[in-house]
């Protein structure tokens, strides 16, 4: 097992009210590792595209933990999402840097939200 | 109409720019907590013609290593806040990118490292997590 497929599975948000990222699915095909998020949204969930991840092997962690991480962006025209995923004790851990690409005047921002695997 | 990907995202606000965004609390020289690191031991952020610029200091057998001056983009804490929570930025060594994911909790700054390695060295890419304390003269005065 490669600390990759630790990340792998369905992921769900622990936070049953979250207004963010409701669930994440790590995906292995061959030799590719694909990251699909679904999103809250006003009337239902609004998934967004699936995109390939980038592993990365974790040098030194605290508590000694080695688990990898993926980096993962998601072009979604009017914002871009850069992300990257852990696992911290258990606990999978999405954080995301938003950058608003429209006139929105939105402020480009970041969010951490952690998930479960059920 | 607002478009968004995760209802948070559906806010009105008046027009934010970045500069708009409040930096106070990203700079500053940032010392990593860790002192057996042997990755990066210092972060000076700073503001130079209106831009966010980092410049680190990794550790190398004869002592630091400075990885020169970065442009960073600023982050706040929602959409609609004008409140500086962290920073992006990437640092190009040539023999690898280093991405750089910046956030403060609880007066830390988290620094999340992705080494992507660009040689023909064989080394693998990497990621690394490390907290780092703002020196200040608090109990100097």
């Amino acid at each position: 097992m490669t600390q990759a497929d630790k990340l792998l599975g369905r992921w769900l948000n622990t936070n049953h009210e979250t207004r963010g990222i409701a669930e994440c699915t790590v995906a292995r095909d061959g030799d590719v590792i694909n990251v699909s998020i679904t999103g809250v949204g006003e009337d239902g969930p609004i998934r967004w595209p699936t995109v390939r991840a980038t592993p990365l092997g974790n040098l030194e962690e605290e508590a000694g933990q080695r688990t990898g991480a993926l980096l993962a962006t998601f072009e979604l025209g009017f914002m871009r999402a850069e992300t990257h995923m852990r696992v911290n004790k258990g606990v999978f851990v999405i954080v995301l840097f938003a950058t608003f690409l429209d006139d929105s005047g939105r402020a480009n921002y970041l969010n951490r939200e952690f998930f479960y695997q059920p | 109409m607002t478009k968004f990907a995760q209802i948070c995202d559906l806010v009105e606000t008046e027009p934010i720019r970045a500069r708009d965004i409040d930096r106070g609390a990203l700079i500053g020289n940032w010392i990593n907590s860790n002192p057996d690191t042997s990755s990066i031991a210092q972060v000076k952020v700073f503001e130079a013609d209106g831009k966010l610029q980092l410049q680190a200091f990794a550790v190398g057998p004869d002592g630091l290593i400075d990885w020169g001056t970065t442009t960073a983009d600023v982050f706040a804490a929602g959409p609609a806040s004008r409140v500086g929570a962290g920073f992006a930025a990437t640092f190009d060594l040539g023999f690898a990118d280093v991405r750089l994911q910046a956030m403060i909790m609880k007066g830390l700054l988290v620094l999340a490292q992705f080494h992507l390695i660009k040689d023909d060295s064989g080394r693998t890419s990497y990621f690394m997590r490390e907290y780092y304390a703002k020196t200040h003269e608090l109990f100097n005065q």
